[in-house]
């Protein structure tokens, strides 16, 4: 059975040559609507193709509530009391973190290395809160606190205290926006050293491309040892407004803002952005991350 | 309109000898029908992982309530149905009630976002279909408001007020005439749809990507702005989307079938018909 849109534009090419000097049809503008194109059909034929297209609509509207029934979170599937046992699909999974992956492809080619990111005045500075994941550490860890270096080009592991940092690089300041991955955001008046000046100082081994940061003083929510670590893509560290920070708002940091040091990676979500790092470790192969492993996004980049 | 806006032609007959045939008229292109129907279930997936988002960083609110310490609308309504509802008055936490039974459920921050970005880039896929299917029929042009559009469809939304009185009451209540594909208020609201389409896109990549794009988030006002624009946009398409199904059902099967097979058997426009 031919379809009735192949038949439309047969006949048509048919008709045309025979109708065309009967009917001259007037030029319309551009815009305007065109007048309705009329068909005169075999009633069973018409029965028969509108059972077609009924039934294919049919089995495609069983197919998405199948298939979005199927996408929706393991809980949500739960508590509206479709399925009662913890199953996990694979498929579904795969489907979810591919999403996940062509994004972080596209924030990945959206990302330049000299595109600075808009930077505000001190009059648009806004309150930034502590966002610690669980509880603040106690600040008995600063006076002992130390930088870690690894994965170096010398191939050895460097000790660095707040002192000689701050003796041995220039600080910057910068006044960016962090934004957090739940949507609300914050402009902070930051000051600290280049991530780039760390890395020409200290030059990572050459097949590395990645650099893993992590805090072992984090602390889970029932304030138990939670080390927090984060993947950074060197690409990232070496943008000029990525900084080891020291400073908030004119003073040195506080405790709940990452004392003595920390990252601030405004292209980066604010996940990122670690706070009271204790070493540095630069990898060849992508390290692993902290949100990610909880099913949030890798790269990170916006 | 013009005159030859009207004036139905027949271009195609196909009829065994001495049989009578139906006069259909072509509406939807098939491309418009598919890009129609996906986005069914792809902008419910951006609406429910949308709003989950939203619960993870809610943007309105008002001054602590004195009795609960409330800042938050949502939450109120929680205390509210739990203080209310018989069988809900052991709640454990009513502020966080309406969070945990609507939407996704709670805590779903992760899971909401890798289904917003897998629906979203679904949702600009089927964008694009609409376009190239309504730019291949030539569709669009029926969607172009006009100038007198902004009476006529005054004209149409008194109509439709008037229709469940007329029905009741048993009086004629005549239908506004047009001699368009669409009528007035028709094609304002199936215009706005995809343009409030297009606006979810900018609004989207500009909060998605404020530091890359953030040109786009300075076109709708900044970071935040753009976070508030992106959330009413969802407000357009669910004030669209209720009465759009409400008339389409009062109209009759076909003006719904016609958008599963594409054609109407409304070939001459009947004055008496609710579209």
């Amino acid at each position: 059975m031919k379809n009735l849109e192949n038949e439309h534009s047969e006949l048509e090419a048919a008709n045309t040559s025979s109708t065309a000097s009967v009917s001259p049809r007037k030029p319309a503008s551009f815009f305007q609507e065109r007048p309705p194109q009329v068909m005169e059909v075999a009633p069973q034929l018409l029965r028969h193709q509108t059972r077609r297209d009924v039934l294919l609509f049919g089995m495609g509207a069983i197919a998405a509530v199948a298939g979005g029934g199927f996408l929706l979170p393991q809980a949500t599937l739960e508590s509206l009391g479709i399925i009662h046992e913890n199953k996990s699909w694979r498929k579904k999974e795969w489907l979810l973190n591919r999403a996940l992956r062509i994004d972080d492809d596209v924030a990945e080619a959206l990302y330049s290395r000299n595109r600075l990111v808009p930077t505000y005045t001190k009059s648009q500075i806004t309150p930034l809160r502590n966002n610690y994941n669980g509880a603040t550490p106690d600040p008995s860890y600063i006076p002992e606190w130390h930088l870690t270096l690894e994965g170096l080009a010398s191939g050895l592991s460097v000790s660095l205290n707040i002192r000689s940092l701050l003796a041995s690089f220039r600080v910057h300041e910068q006044i960016t926006r962090l934004v957090c991955v739940e949507g609300w955001s914050a402009i902070a008046w930051w000051a600290g050293l280049r991530f780039d000046d760390l890395l020409s100082a200290y030059p990572p081994m050459s097949q590395a491309k990645w650099a893993r940061l992590e805090s072992s003083v984090n602390l889970g929510p029932w304030r138990n040892p939670d080390p927090y670590f984060v993947s950074l893509d060197l690409s990232t560290a070496y943008h000029p407004q990525t900084l080891l920070a020291t400073q908030l708002n004119g003073k040195p940091l506080t405790v709940e803002h990452g004392a003595p040091l920390r990252l601030v990676a405004p292209v980066k979500l604010g996940l990122k952005n670690i706070k009271a790092i204790t070493r540095i470790t630069y990898t060849k192969d992508e390290p692993a991350d902290y949100w990610a492993k909880r099913g949030y996004s890798r790269y990170d980049g916006i | 309109m013009s005159h030859s806006a009207h004036v139905a032609e027949v271009i195609a007959t196909r009829m065994p000898e001495g049989q009578a045939g139906v006069r259909v008229v072509r509406r939807h292109h098939l491309l418009v029908r598919c890009s129609h129907w996906l986005t069914v279930p792809i902008l419910l997936g951006l609406i429910l992982s949308g709003v989950s988002i939203y619960w993870a960083s809610p943007v309105y609110h008002h001054k602590p309530d004195l009795q609960t310490g409330s800042s938050d609308p949502l939450a109120d309504v929680g205390i509210w149905i739990c203080a209310h509802v018989p069988g809900l008055h052991h709640y454990s936490s009513p502020p966080d009630w309406l969070y945990n039974h609507t939407s996704l459920g709670p805590g779903m921050l992760a899971v909401a976002l890798r289904l917003h970005w897998l629906c979203a880039y679904l949702f600009m896929l089927n964008g694009l279909v609409f376009v190239i299917g309504s730019a291949m029929g030539g569709g669009w042009r029926s969607l172009l408001p006009r100038l007198t559009d902004l009476r006529d469809s005054a004209r149409m939304f008194w109509y439709y007020i008037g229709v469940p009185v007329a029905k009741l009451t048993r009086r004629s209540w005549m239908h506004p005439p047009f001699d368009t594909k669409y009528n007035a208020l028709q094609r304002v609201a199936y215009f706005s749809v995809p343009v409030a389409g297009l606006l979810s896109v900018f609004t989207g990549w500009a909060i998605h990507k404020p530091m890359q794009l953030y040109w786009l988030a300075a076109i709708f006002g900044g970071y935040d702005k753009a976070r508030i624009w992106h959330f009413r946009l969802m407000w357009v398409f669910i004030l669209f989307v209720v009465p759009h199904v409400i008339l389409v059902l009062a109209d009759g099967w076909d003006t719904l079938r016609s958008m599963i097979v594409g054609w109407s058997t409304k070939a001459g426009r009947s004055e008496d018909s609710l579209q």
